[in-house]
């Protein structure tokens, strides 16, 4: 089987005509309402302008002044609901396709080897200002380091694992953000003089805290969420029983055999309505897989995941079996997945999500026969997350205690964004919280006696 | 973070901050309107042309209309637009203001006389209020009065004379602007030189249809019930703007600095008339569709450009193509190639085959089973057509052949 074709092949982008087409449907609005729909302000309304008048370098560079991870919030944006919701074209027939659009233009500069940064050598250059450090190579942190650099600050990116990204390198499928598109995308940070250093964990009593003793003049948390969400709090393991971020990490990491062998001609589930619930079921589809069930307990219209990201796992072939709560597992006498007890639901009242609730049909249990299942329930931090910075005040769900606007903690010259301040959201709106989060830091620089 | 390059360039010896100006149009009817265009990054603007108090000059309704090819809006602007509708006196308060305001920004008086007289007081006036230069308006296409506008154009004399006429009256740089409707633009530029003009601007509009009404038979705009043949702008005339700008720059007895017009929207089209040799250019059509923000792109796409080819200044490039330009009696027409087909990327839509059989050498078969074309190679005539229809960028691409290889014959039926 070859794995390489599955996973690493990217759905194809515009080529120069159909980005040039795109762009002249655009209306080129006044004040334009997709660069309001952007949570990143990655500026659609100046960068699809730019391509219509041909000035595809400055197209480039608003993209990735504005947003460091264009081209990963290109392919991985719900752009439906973003930019393309707010465009003006809508009131004609359909949105210009802005997410096309920006990856389009990303890849071109690679290919081209435009460089936006190149030869800025900022962050070597302001070593004597004080060091940042930003704890979290994620999304909210790559961001907030490329803007700090970019305003000649010193940044160092501490990340647990052993190479940046976060989520778009361990959390997403390499068909939605492959390795050589991520590398490429990440080159500007190099660019931008931000140090790495990875498979450093700032785990440990204080150890967030203790950065500020060593000499960072401000801290930026951006830790996200890696603890998955179990249908059970303390699962027994069962050999062909996944979380979600261990299937998926396991998959990035290139271990096609050791978790293939659990999947390929068999039956299996994946539980879970969200957009990493999608990511699995098509991941086991590519690794074989005979039947992939998605269980979920509500209906097709409550899911969380986006509709294009649904309709792709169903295209593909995934089985929606709705309506359905899983409720524990079946093994066999070596420890090895057998099935998966579910019982039917009906919906209900709303729930304080705005959702109608799914209600347990009493006597209708039953078991779905399966050699293989990924949990895809989502993800919350960490249990000891809050003792790694004890000053820094967290909620009852152990999520940080910041506000958007100002990604301020209860602890000054520590700032917090991203999924770890919100819990599970988007890319973009990390990005957004990185931005956020640097324009407080300076703040915050500028405030401090020297 | 645009890398550092100097987009300025020195015009009739004023250093300007780029090459980027607003033609005078409506698009430079007032101070208001201009030094919102200033803070857009424009470099200066010829003013749109004044004219005496003398007589009224009032404005036909409606002014404009538009020519759009298929779905590409604006490929041409048609417009019956007369000098400007406001007064000579708040024009030039709003000159001097400007003068005065922007200092480092090109200001230059468009000016329009219907007498010597004229021609005279409003470049006094103009030289008062505190301009820059003055542009010498013989090319509007819509004066009806012989004497004036484009009539004067056409007419060398009145050329040369109405500039003398300026010419003594005032020391600022006078640039003489020039009809696109003539069929040699040097003589009217050596006359223009001979009354003592420093520098030649072209093209003004070229006078045409843009449209017929299919219901009423009436040229548009459609100015009730009448229509006229008048001036026409836009992309679709930079072809000839670049060739008017071209002969005026390789002629050797003109000499003077040029100034680009006709169908200026992107750095690009800004670009080929500083290689056809204008040291600066004017736009207005590409202001009427997109508005003053254009200079942006222009500014930005022209830097990344010289920046990515390691030239310094933009002054460099002024001329840069002329060394290439000949007659078509200089090509070497021993070198013969054909058009090539990567095939792999073919969609099978069949247009090449229709356009070779039709316009073309009939060098294509068709392979209805594959909905592929296949090339007789000898019967190619390289015209390319081929690759202007052809759906799929660079599939088809000019290929050279090697010497000694012969195209067939045309095969004769009689």
């Amino acid at each position: 089987m070859d794995y390489s074709e599955n996973f690493g092949k990217m759905e194809k982008g515009f080529d120069l005509d159909q980005a040039a087409a795109e762009a002249g449907r655009c209306l080129l609005c006044h004040e334009p309402p997709c660069s309001k729909g952007c949570p990143a302000q990655t500026d659609p309304g100046a960068f699809v302008r730019k391509l219509r008048l041909r000035n595809l370098t400055g197209a480039v560079r608003t993209i990735k002044e504005n947003n460091i991870l264009g081209g990963a919030c290109a392919v991985l944006c719900p752009t439906a609901r973003l930019c393309e919701k707010e465009c003006s074209a809508c009131g004609i027939d359909r949105p210009i396709r802005i997410g096309k659009i920006q990856r389009f233009l990303v890849e071109h500069s690679w290919r081209t080897g435009f460089r936006v940064f190149e030869g800025n050598a900022a962050g070597k250059a302001a070593a004597g200002k004080g060091k940042i450090a930003v704890v979290g190579a994620g999304p909210a942190g790559l961001s907030c380091a490329a803007e700090l650099a970019k305003q000649g600050r010193a940044v160092t990116v501490f990340e647990a694992r052993p190479e940046p990204g976060g989520v778009l390198r361990y959390g997403v499928p390499a068909f939605r953000c492959g390795p050589d598109f991520l590398k490429k995308e990440l080159a500007d940070m190099r660019a931008l003089g931000v140090e790495f250093k990875c498979a450093t964990p700032m785990t440990g009593k204080g150890a967030a805290e203790k950065l500020l003793q060593d000499g960072y003049r401000a801290v930026f948390l951006a830790i996200g969420l890696w603890n998955p969400v179990r249908l059970k709090e303390r699962q027994k393991s069962i050999k062909g029983l996944f979380t979600s971020l261990d299937f998926l990490a396991a998959l990035r990491r290139g271990e096609f055999k050791a978790v293939g062998g659990f999947f390929e001609g068999q039956a299996c589930a994946v539980m879970g309505g969200g957009s990493v619930a999608m990511d699995c079921a098509r991941s086991a589809l590519r690794l074989g897989a005979r039947d992939v069930y998605l269980l979920y307990r509500r209906s097709w219209s409550q899911m969380p995941a986006e509709e294009d990201e649904r309709l792709a796992a169903l295209r593909e072939g995934a089985h929606f079996v709705l309506l359905n709560q899983p409720v524990g597992y079946l093994a066999d006498k070596k420890g090895g997945l057998k099935g998966i007890k579910l019982v039917r639901t009906r919906l209900g009242g709303k729930d304080s999500s705005g959702r109608r609730k799914p209600v347990e049909i009493k006597g209708t249990d039953w078991v779905i026969e399966v050699q293989a299942a990924i949990e895809a329930l989502g993800y919350k931090p960490d249990e000891d997350a809050p003792s790694w910075y004890p000053a820094v005040a967290s909620d009852k769900n152990r999520l940080i205690l910041a506000e958007e606007k100002d990604c301020r903690t209860s602890r000054p010259g520590i700032f917090a964004g991203g999924d770890i301040i919100r819990g599970p959201d988007l890319v973009v709106r990390a990005v957004r919280d990185g931005k956020t989060a640097a324009r407080s830091i300076l703040e915050y620089l500028g405030q401090e006696k020297p | 973070m645009t890398k550092k390059v100097d987009l300025s360039v020195t015009f009739c010896g004023k250093k300007l901050l780029n090459p980027f100006l607003l033609s005078s149009s409506p698009v430079s009817n007032s101070a208001q309107m201009i030094e919102r265009a200033f803070a857009a990054g424009w470099g200066g603007v010829a003013y749109k042309s004044l004219v005496s108090d003398r007589i009224s000059i009032p404005h036909p309704s409606p002014r404009m209309h538009p020519y759009h090819c298929g779905d590409r809006r604006l490929v041409g602007l048609q417009n019956v637009e007369q000098t400007s509708d406001r007064g000579l006196k708040p024009n030039l308060l709003d000159i001097a203001y400007l003068k005065k305001r922007w200092p480092r920004h090109l200001i230059m008086a468009s000016i329009m006389g219907f007498s010597n007289q004229e021609w005279a007081d409003l470049a006094k006036a103009c030289s008062d209020a505190g301009a820059d230069m003055l542009e010498l308006n013989f090319s509007c296409p819509h004066m009806t009065v012989e004497g004036s506008g484009c009539k004067v154009g056409q007419a060398h004399e009145l050329v040369e004379k109405f500039t003398a006429t300026v010419r003594s009256v005032t020391s600022l740089p006078l640039v003489a602007k020039m009809t696109p409707n003539i069929a040699d633009m040097n003589e009217p530029a050596l006359a223009a030189k001979r009354g003592g003009a420093d520098a030649i601007s072209a093209i003004n509009t070229v006078r045409g249809i843009s449209e017929i009404g299919l219901d009423d038979w009436v040229a548009r705009p459609n100015v009730f019930g009448k229509g006229a043949i008048s001036g026409y702008s836009g992309p679709a005339v930079k072809p000839v703007g670049l060739r008017f700008i071209a002969e005026m720059a390789l002629n050797p007895e003109l000499k003077l600095p040029l100034s680009g017009i006709g169908g200026v929207e992107t750095w690009i089209d800004a670009l080929e008339y500083l290689l056809v040799g204008a040291t600066t250019v004017q736009a207005t059509t590409g202001i009427i569709h997109y508005g003053y923000r254009i200079v942006e792109d222009m500014i930005e796409g022209l830097s990344d450009y010289m920046a990515g080819r390691g030239i310094g200044s933009a002054a460099e490039l002024v001329g840069k193509a002329l060394p290439h330009l000949h007659d078509t009696g200089a090509f070497d027409v021993k070198r013969q190639g054909v058009a090539g087909y990567d095939l792999d990327r073919c969609v099978g839509c069949g247009q090449c085959y229709i356009v070779c059989r039709d316009a073309g050498g009939d060098a294509l078969e068709w392979d209805a089973e594959k909905r592929r074309p296949r090339q007789t190679q000898d019967k190619c005539l390289s015209c390319m057509i081929c690759s202007f229809v052809c759906p799929v960028s660079g599939l088809i691409a000019y290929r050279e052949m090697p010497a000694g290889w012969k195209r067939r014959e045309t095969v004769t039926l009689g």
